[in-house]
This record gives structure tokens, C-alpha cells and sequence, in this order.
């Protein structure tokens, strides 16, 4: 009872099989981090499955044990909004804590940048504009680690804001838009500079740690936007 | 007990009912379903995520484990969730005897003194 097409139903061998079917409708529903959404699907497909072996040991047929099954579970429909809702808020955390941890990183990696080699102290627009960034970087990394705490624990009392998800989203979007803008800045800046090679190497970790922020940012904006119950 | 009934009190009931040991999704149903008599209308697939939520919140662990022949996530209570519990139960027991009192005051009335 693998969830694969039932060929013993008496509808034929193109009857698809209900719990597989259910599986992968509520599958195709979902949206969030693909582990925490593979096991949550694991887990439902291992309850279904269960419960189809209940109900056969009773003498039920297998066709008649699946229908029961996804009965008693409840359609992909009813189930889709309070599991999207977890899958939201562990995407959620993830764009959080990819922001709490790259940006406060970045910022320590441009300050020593900026603090290091005379040459660097001369160039006035870009310290001008760093200054604007790392304020910038700062408040998004605040109310990333504020989501996380919000997310996790805290939420044992205090009731989740259902726009956080949609903030977090932006945030990490706001803190992607201040890396490129940064990683520009380096770049244009860093050939005026006897600093230049170390320049080169923070524009390069910058341009993948943005990468990675803005994966995860948009992920969570599309999370944001689905219905949850 | 209507599903939306239910849907208020799911935390305390899972929790419940692994207060005892820990169980994999398909034991926690049945356990939920035994206790209750099956008078419990749940959309069983709904104990999924709410399970992955109490887990979040740190009242429940879990792991994935041998059971039988398949590999299985197992959840457990932990002590934030043992004491989560005994909130829901002091609530629940606050929250019976008001109503209670106000449905049924002849049960909770102080017997009346005899005449003299």
C-alpha cells in the first residue's frame, strides 16, 4: 500500500489510486522550504497510509479503505491552508534567519573594509552611501531576528502577526536591494584604492550572499501571498 | 463534537494524549479517537501541521524512528509541553465549571437552608 495506482479496485489499471492522488494534489498545493514541505507531505502520506491498513485489517476493500482514508482525513482543500500556514512561517524564519545572518556579516566585512588603508579614508561618496546601507541592512536584520523570536518561542504567548511573513519578505528583498547597491559601490570604488583586491573579494562574497538572500526572499513572498488557514 | 468544536482545543488533546509516551501521527489519532469514543469529528490530516506547530513552539520533540517496517516521525512531549498541558487542563477545568454553572446552576447552587 505504497500510495501507487491500485490495480485491484476492479476499475481498471487506470483507476488512479485515492491516497496517491490526494498526495499529490495537497503536494502540488504547497509551497515553502522543500524539506520542511517533503516531510510534512511524508508524514500525511504515512498517516493515510496507516489508516488505510486500519481499515483494510477490518476487512474493508482497498478501494473502499482509501476512500476512507482521504475521507477521514480530509481533502486537499481543507488540509492546504493550516499546512501552507507552517510551511509560511518556516520559510518565514528561514529569509530571516538568512538575513540575521549574512547581513550583520556584510556589514562587519564593509566597516573593516572601510576602516583599513588610508587611500580608502579619501574616498568620501562611497563611505557616504555605505553609512546609508549599513542603516538601512540594520533595521532589516532587527526585524528578522524580532520574526524569528516571534516565530518560535515567543509565539507560546504572543499570537503571530499575519502580515509578518509578508514583512519578513520585504525585509530580506530591502536588504538584497542594499547589497547589490553596496556590491556596486564596491566595485566602481575599489580600482581608486590600494585596497582593491580586498575590495574585489567583498564584492564577490557580497554578490552570493545576495543570492542567496533574495532565493529565499522571493520564496517568501510567494508564500506570503498564498491563503492560509 | 462538531470539527470546528474541536479545533480550539486540538493543542491540549495532542498533547494529552503524549503525555504517556511518545507516538507517531497515525498512533496520535488513534489515541485521540479511543479516548474520546470516537465522538470527536477531526479532520485527521489537520494534526499534521498542528503537530509541526507545537514542535516549533518547543512543546513538543520528534524524531524519525523504526516502527514496524517503516520509518516513522515519532513526536514527544517535552517539559515546556508537560507544563503547556497542565495550563490547558487548569483552563479547561476554569472553563467548564463557569459554564457549567451557568447552564446547570442547580448543580452548582449551595443547597438551600432548611426553613426554621
Amino acid at each position: 500500500m505504497s500510495g501507487t495506482t491500485d490495480t485491484s479496485s476492479g476499475n481498471g489499471p487506470s483507476a488512479p489510486d485515492p491516497v496517491a492522488a490526494h498526495v499529490a494534489a495537497l503536494s502540488d498545493a504547497l509551497h515553502g522550504p522543500g524539506r520542511a514541505k517533503s516531510r510534512m507531505i511524508q508524514e500525511i502520506r504515512d498517516g493515510l497510509t496507516d489508516t488505510v491498513e486500519a481499515h483494510t485489517r477490518e476487512g474493508v476493500p482497498y478501494e473502499r479503505a482509501a476512500r476512507l482514508a482521504v475521507r477521514e482525513f480530509g481533502t486537499p482543500e481543507e488540509l492546504a491552508p493550516s499546512c501552507q500556514r507552517e510551511l509560511t512561517i518556516a520559510q518565514t524564519r528561514r529569509t530571516a534567519l538568512s538575513v540575521a545572518l549574512t547581513v550583520p556579516f556584510l556589514i562587519a566585512c564593509w566597516h573593516l573594509i572601510w576602516t583599513s588603508g588610508q587611500d580608502w579614508q579619501l574616498q568620501r561618496t562611497p563611505q557616504l552611501v555605505a553609512v546609508q546601507l549599513a542603516a538601512v541592512a540594520a533595521v532589516a536584520t532587527l526585524l528578522a531576528v524580532a520574526a524569528l523570536a516571534a516565530t518560535g518561542v515567543l509565539a507560546r504567548r504572543l499570537r503571530t502577526p499575519r502580515r509578518l511573513p509578508l514583512a519578513v519578505a520585504w525585509a530580506g528583498t530591502t536588504a538584497c536591494v542594499a547589497m547589490v547597491v553596496a556590491m556596486v559601490a564596491l566595485t566602481v570604488v575599489s580600482p581608486l584604492t590600494t585596497n582593491w583586491p580586498v575590495v574585489t573579494v567583498a564584492g564577490v562574497v557580497t554578490a552570493l550572499l545576495h543570492g542567496l538572500v533574495a532565493s529565499s526572499a522571493r520564496a517568501c513572498r510567494h508564500c506570503a501571498r498564498l491563503p492560509v488557514g | 463534537m462538531k470539527a470546528d468544536a474541536v479545533r480550539g482545543h486540538l493543542d491540549g488533546l495532542l498533547l494529552a494524549v503524549l503525555e504517556p509516551g511518545p507516538l507517531h501521527g497515525y498512533a496520535i489519532i488513534a489515541a485521540v479517537q479511543q479516548r474520546s469514543e470516537g465522538a470527536l469529528q477531526l479532520r485527521t490530516g489537520t494534526i499534521y501541521p498542528a503537530l509541526n506547530r507545537l514542535e516549533r513552539l518547543g512543546l513538543l520533540g520528534s524524531s524519525w524512528e523504526s516502527v514496524g517496517e517503516r520509518r516513522r516521525r515519532c513526536y514527544r512531549l517535552t517539559d515546556a509541553g508537560r507544563g503547556s498541558l497542565e495550563s490547558e487542563r487548569t483552563a479547561w477545568r476554569e472553563f467548564t465549571a463557569a459554564i457549567g454553572s451557568v447552564l446547570n446552576p442547580a448543580a452548582t447552587a449551595p443547597a438551600p437552608r432548611p426553613a426554621s
